[in-house]
């Protein structure tokens, strides 16, 4: 048998045995849909619907037609009314509200003589993110409420510097776009990995694998025919993926032929990964633990959840040995850049390069183990 | 019958003994977890890159721009000499705000004018591309107020017209408004749910694999005694992980602990039965590792880090969503261990959490029981 026909053999019985492990094809369906789904409609740092406590000791005109500045804003909902101060304290304590308005009793009467009036404002800063936030918004409010009190009247109390925010990328700054990307790319990262892993340490478990040393079958082939089928079936799940992008809304401004030739390799080094993984363990359960606890700080320490430029500098040092992280910058340029090879080839470049030491490490280990 | 428990938990300990790999995943690796999730998961906007296109060159331009390094938030990476350096910029993402004063900017501010200036935001990751341009328009209309403070002071008014109303704003248990002080306490949630339940449900699936498991079951010893035989050693290994973790969380991070320490070492003791019967449920129902090692991923791991509100808040979640995220304790240990943590609240507030991870707990047990008793029938 020729070279090429050798090769062939083993790719088609690499993939009966992948296409035969049902459970994990639709585990791997379900990371690229359902899981991603959910996460984005339900998971953001957006703030709205804060759930918010109103104590208003003023119950003027002028009052009521703050708070209901507040709930029309859409970024407070006041949940509760309180009355005493207690109530407030318990109610934050509890967890029931992230937000108390406190209007106190003079507030209409200071507006009207024309006096500086005072509100306050209450924060849960648990969550600093969210907290400093809603903390704008209800500047904002307050102050578009104010400017509009005062009115046109006095044009010369308008502030003399005019502010024109713009936002590049993604101008209604909706989390989810950024969300389905990310889920897309560390659903390759896991699916690359452990496929990989478990497909070799399998054979050297059961101890097929020396017998496949003992054919003409070189390490390197056996390495390529391992990783075509999980490839090939990465590659088809980004369609389910994309999919879910369109419904999604999120813009497509670049190439998506790029999208995919990006994906490939990225999914060629995370199955570098799962190989190197293979060749430390000897068992199937020490594999999957070191792939296990590998993939935990790469999948959400690689620019997925918070940006690697607010992590540590020695951090963003290691961040750029994952090609995770190369390859969430490269899928946000294509799609919400719109930017193509020539911003993002040192980040393809960084991938194949990461990929392709694991591999040449992996192949050493293997003859050394074989030899 | 309490021999029989001691002599699975023996077998099961010399077990591990030998491994020495699962030792060290166990030990080692939840403070590794620790220290990178806890100073890398943060979204606290500082030293943002901000690029200045200052086409007037005025003492005004200039004293708008320096206030934006004087606040913290933002580091002056680049100045802009050409327009399309602001796309180039951008898209290379080396500047994160890019702040544009146009030609006539001190003019129009001399002649008692509106001047105008432009800001532009990376927003493509919208959560701290919310607070950069929040803290920008911050910092612009504080140098507005000064500018106009200046101007009626000069023409002898009185400025209360200026901010007719003042918000007064305080922030509740975290006042430094430090995202690190929220992540460890929740992170002590998630490592425990990812570390032990993993343990477990190999520890039982390779068993299975082997098919030593029937050995097992053919001796005198019940499924109920397996269980709680296997699940000792790895109560005790959480156990052991969750005092580490909360000792090197408080030290490392320097994060405040407010309430009961002792209230907060029984919700944990609560908290690993119930991840370790989740490890012993998810071997119940698969004989295969590999199949183990993903469902306790997808049921335990990737739960309680996403749907807990350890980092993305419940309350912004579908009504749908967020009954979903009660199916996982995690949410629940997270809400004791900030309360506790945090709040420094104890058991009058926290009661409904305790008792969903009490019923949860059983639950899991209960549920793992049968499971196991029909397997052997």
């Amino acid at each position: 048998m020729g070279n090429r026909g050798r090769m062939a053999a083993l790719v088609r019985k690499e993939m009966t045995q992948f296409l035969r492990a049902r459970f994990l094809l639709s585990l791997i369906l379900y990371l690229y849909t359902a899981e991603v789904i959910m996460c984005v409609y339900s998971l953001s740092f957006d703030v709205r619907h804060l759930p918010t406590v109103l104590a208003d000791f003023d119950r003027s005109a002028a009052s009521r037609l703050l708070a209901e500045r507040f709930q029309s804003s859409g970024y407070f909902r006041i949940e509760h009314l309180a009355d005493r101060e207690e109530q407030i304290a318990s109610l934050l304590n509890q967890g029931e509200v992230l937000a108390a308005i406190t209007i106190p009793p003079e507030f209409s009467k200071q507006l009207a003589r024309g006096e500086r009036a005072s509100l306050q404002l209450l924060l849960d800063g648990s969550n600093a993110n969210t907290a400093s936030v809603a903390q704008g918004y209800a500047q904002r409010i307050v102050q578009n409420f104010a400017l509009d009190r005062v009115g046109a009247s006095r044009a010369d109390l308008m502030p003399p510097v005019e502010h024109r925010p713009r936002i590049w990328y993604n101008s209604e700054l909706k989390y989810s776009y950024f969300m389905v990307l990310s889920m897309i790319a560390q659903a390759g990262m896991l699916v690359g990995v452990i496929t990989a892993a478990a497909g070799i340490v399998r054979e050297k478990e059961s101890g097929t694998i020396e017998q496949m040393m003992v054919t003409p079958i070189a390490p390197a082939e056996f390495i390529m025919a391992k990783m075509l089928p999980p490839l090939v079936v990465g590659l088809l799940a980004l369609i389910p993926g994309l999919v879910v992008a369109a419904v999604v809304g999120v813009p497509l401004r670049g190439n998506v032929a790029w999208f995919f030739v990006f994906s490939a390799v990225f999914l060629a080094s995370s199955m570098a990964i799962g190989i190197l993984v293979a060749t430390i363990s000897e068992t199937l359960q020490q594999a999957l633990l070191i792939a296990f606890f590998a993939l935990f700080p790469i999948m959400f320490l690689s620019g997925t959840v918070v940006p690697v430029e607010s992590m540590p500098l020695g951090m963003q040092y290691l961040a750029e040995l994952s090609p995770l992280r190369h390859y969430m910058e490269a899928i946000l340029g294509i799609f919400l850049k719109g930017v193509g090879f020539e911003i993002l080839w040192p980040r393809l470049a960084a991938v194949a390069v990461i990929g392709a030491a694991l591999l040449g490490w992996s192949l050493l280990r293997f003859r050394r183990h074989m030899g | 019958m309490k021999s029989l428990i001691g002599a699975v938990v023996w077998k099961e300990v010399r077990e591990i003994r030998r491994d020495p790999i699962t030792i060290w995943v166990a030990i080692a690796l939840p403070l590794v977890m620790l220290y990178l999730f806890g100073s890398a998961l943060s979204l606290d906007v500082k030293e943002v890159g901000l690029a200045v296109y200052d086409l007037d060159q005025s003492p005004q331009s200039r004293d708008l721009i320096d206030a934006f390094p004087h606040s913290g938030y933002f580091r002056r990476a680049h100045d802009i000499q050409r327009e399309q350096e602001i796309r180039e910029l951008l898209d290379r993402g080396r500047a994160r705000l890019v702040l544009v004063i146009p030609h006539d900017f001190s003019e129009q501010l001399a002649g008692g004018r509106t001047a105008m200036v432009q800001t532009l935001v990376d927003g493509s990751f919208s959560a701290t591309a919310m607070v950069v341009a929040g803290y920008a328009a911050a910092i612009i209309h504080n140098f507005a107020l000064e500018q106009a403070q200046r101007a009626l002071a000069a023409a002898g008014h009185d400025d209360a017209h200026l901010m007719p109303i003042e918000v007064n704003s305080r922030i509740w248990f975290n006042a430094p408004l430090k995202s690190v002080n929220y992540i460890v306490p929740g992170l002590f949630g998630v490592i425990l749910m990812a570390f032990p339940p993993l343990l477990t449900t190999l520890a039982v699936v390779r068993e299975k694999e082997a098919g030593s498991v029937q050995q097992i079951f053919v001796s005198p010893v019940r499924p109920w005694q397996f269980i709680t035989g296997k699940m000792l050693p790895y109560a005790a290994i959480a156990f052991l992980e969750m005092v580490m973790i909360l000792a090197a969380g408080l030290w490392w991070f320097n994060v405040p602990f407010r309430g009961s320490l002792l209230l907060f070492l029984g919700a944990t003791t609560l908290y690993v039965f119930c991840t370790v019967g989740l490890g012993l449920l998810v071997s119940a129902t698969t004989r295969s590792q590999l199949v183990a090692m993903l469902l306790a991923l997808i049921l335990t791991l990737m739960p309680s880090f996403l749907f807990s509100g350890f980092l993305f808040p419940i309350f912004t979640m579908p009504d749908m969503m967020q009954m979903y995220t009660y199916l996982f304790p995690a949410r629940y240990f997270v809400e004791i261990s900030r309360g506790i943590a945090m709040k420094g609240v104890g058991l009058e507030v926290l009661w409904p959490q305790f008792l969903l991870l009490i019923v949860y707990t059983a639950a899991v047990f209960s549920l793992t029981t049968l499971l196991f008793r029909k397997k052997v029938a």
